[in-house]
């Protein structure tokens, strides 16, 4: 082959070379996100974790409030910052398939980030009562999500 | 030493102690604490005494050789290096800048409940009319000062009540437990990256310039960067206990700026929270400030421009234009909506990635008799510069890959 003339045999070698390098990239990144969307024991593991911490944050919060440790603003605004994360971990539960043994696990993730979701909502805008009662039911959250996460340990 | 440099030299403690502290480390040192506890206080050390050392030494340099320490790396490592080099900070400021005009944002919401998008460009243009109107040293004072704010984590950290055995075993490094070997060493490069900032350095030395100081300084050079930075190390100790205390033994792996916060409320109430707040704004605040000018100062003295915080805008205009351009950069990134907390993760790791580039030139600089003369490196700054030099190679290499096959930390 002369440089810059490639013959058609280089040229489709080339050309091979490159669908292989996209095919091994494709590969790689397919990998990467959990093979084509199931979610395995370790990113199932991840979701329970982090779930796990945005109740636990949403308990912490609920408890300074109730016991008039923490400003009204501070309160709505850092709840809304946790309730978007808690909607976003629920969506992506809920669009999430996994191997038939982790289904179930799937699936009370699933309905705890919606149970946290809600809560966190409500903890903006939570008398004291309310936010006592919230603190506990993300604080239970917090158990449970911890719990499933090392179930899958 | 006389009154008058008794208190020049408490005030710039006092700045630095509240100027030490940014976005990267409140990030870093809060999600470290809240994964690893007290294990990775050692690392804080570490860092402190890098950024002690080569500070000191960019602060003699400019000092002795009265030009600042980006004007000399051109003229000692050439076009191509200094070239090279002023890229990569370039990067890193941007996205630094970014990062902590988005902290100011998120401080000012949680403050006042306005809308996050709204109070964006509120920011920017609060910080820019603040560069333009305060002189150099009431910006750093007014920032500094309100900045130590965030000494309320200290009193937090104790309020907490940590078992300060555990405390005192954290500053020896050893075997780790919690997360796995990756994400701890991810946390050794992400802290001590946070810790050794490159703009820090290119701000100390061209305020140490726009100060004119000459040898007689020296003294207050080495005073300022040693007890200044070990006490802004401080806060970054209280920060990492005060999360390993509330927040690894809940699970709670802190996501958002807002978390560090909750440690000083937890412990001390509204007015713990308020003070925190207040001090984050004003230390992001001041680092944003500090990371536009440090773009700025890098840019002016690449090129030969006039520069100076103290020259009249006009005089030095494109030095002007290049931190107000800096500003608009930095606040279209975040008008994005990318998430500051996770830039500030980037900026960090590809600031260490630049390390090398901005503290060689320093160590070859100090140790040149024809620009320092007598106050040359000695041994041990040399020793410790070598030895730094070789921990920031090691990291700066390890730092991309620790990110990737840790997803940012997340294991």
């Amino acid at each position: 082959m002369v440089w810059g003339f490639p013959s058609r045999f280089g040229h489709m070698t080339l050309r091979r070379e490159r669908l292989l390098v996209l095919g091994v990239i494709l590969a790689v990144l397919g990998a990467g996100c959990g093979g084509g969307g199931k979610l395995g024991v370790k990113a199932l593991s991840q979701q329970a974790k982090s779930l796990q911490s945005l109740s636990a944050e949403g308990a912490l919060l609920a408890q300074d409030a109730v016991s008039g440790k923490t400003t009204r603003i501070y309160t709505r605004e850092h709840s809304s910052d946790l309730y978007k994360a808690a909607s976003e971990a629920e969506a992506s539960l809920k669009a999430a398939k996994s191997e038939p043994a982790l289904e179930p696990k799937l699936r009370r993730l699933t309905l705890l980030a919606s149970r946290v979701r809600a809560d966190l909502k409500r903890l903006g805008d939570a008398s004291k009562e309310e936010a006592r009662a919230l603190g506990r039911e993300l604080q239970t959250a917090a158990e449970e999500s911890q719990k499933i996460g090392e179930g899958l340990k | 030493m006389s009154l008058k440099n008794v208190l020049a030299v408490a005030l710039g403690i006092m700045s630095a102690i509240g100027g030490f502290v940014d976005i990267g480390d409140l990030v870093f040192n809060t999600q470290a604490g809240a994964i690893f506890g007290f294990q990775l206080l050692w690392v804080v050390v570490i860092g402190v005494v890098g950024i002690i050392v080569y500070s000191e030494m960019c602060g003699r340099v400019s000092a002795v050789a009265k030009r600042p320490v980006f004007d000399l790396v051109r003229e000692r490592t050439g076009f191509g290096w200094g070239l090279a080099t002023l890229i990569a900070s370039e990067v890193v400021n941007l996205m630094t800048c970014a990062a902590e005009i988005g902290g100011v944002a998120i401080c000012f919401q949680l403050l006042s409940g306005l809308p996050y998008r709204l109070l964006i460009p509120l920011a920017v243009l609060g910080l820019a009319v603040s560069s333009w109107v305060l002189p150099f040293r009431w910006i750093e004072r007014v920032f500094g000062y309100l900045g130590l704010g965030l000494l309320v984590f200290a009193v937090a950290a104790i309020k907490l009540h940590p078992n300060w055995g555990q405390v005192a075993h954290g500053f020896v490094p050893g075997s780790h437990s919690g997360d796995s070997l990756m994400v701890y060493l991810y946390f050794v490069v992400g802290l001590l990256g946070a810790a050794m900032t490159p703009y820090e350095v290119y701000f100390y030395s061209s305020g140490v310039v726009e100060d004119r100081w000459g040898r007689k300084e020296l003294g207050l050079n080495k005073v300022t960067a040693m007890i200044g930075y070990a006490l802004g190390g401080f806060l970054s100790f209280a920060l990492m206990i005060a999360a390993g205390v509330l927040f690894l033994p809940r699970g709670i792996s802190p996501q958002f700026l807002g978390t560090p916060a909750l440690a000083a409320e937890h412990a001390l109430g509204q007015v713990g929270l308020l003070l925190a707040l207040v001090g984050i704004l004003f230390a992001v605040g001041g680092a944003a400030i500090e990371t536009s000018f440090a773009g700025a100062y890098n840019l002016a003295q690449f090129f030969g421009w006039r520069w100076g915080k103290k020259e009249r805008p006009a005089r030095a205009s494109r030095f002007t234009l290049s931190w107000l351009v800096i500003f608009a950069l930095a606040l279209l990134v975040v008008m994005t909506g990318y998430d500051p907390v996770k830039l500030t993760e980037y900026s960090v790791i590809f600031s260490v990635v630049a390390l090398p580039l901005t503290y060689l030139p320093i160590l070859l600089v100090a140790n040149d008799r024809a620009y320092m003369g007598a106050n040359v490196n000695g041994k041990l700054a040399n020793f410790l510069g070598g030895l730094y030099f070789v921990v920031i190679l090691v990291i700066a290499v390890a730092a991309i890959p620790l990110m990737l096959l840790t997803h940012g930390g997340q294991g």
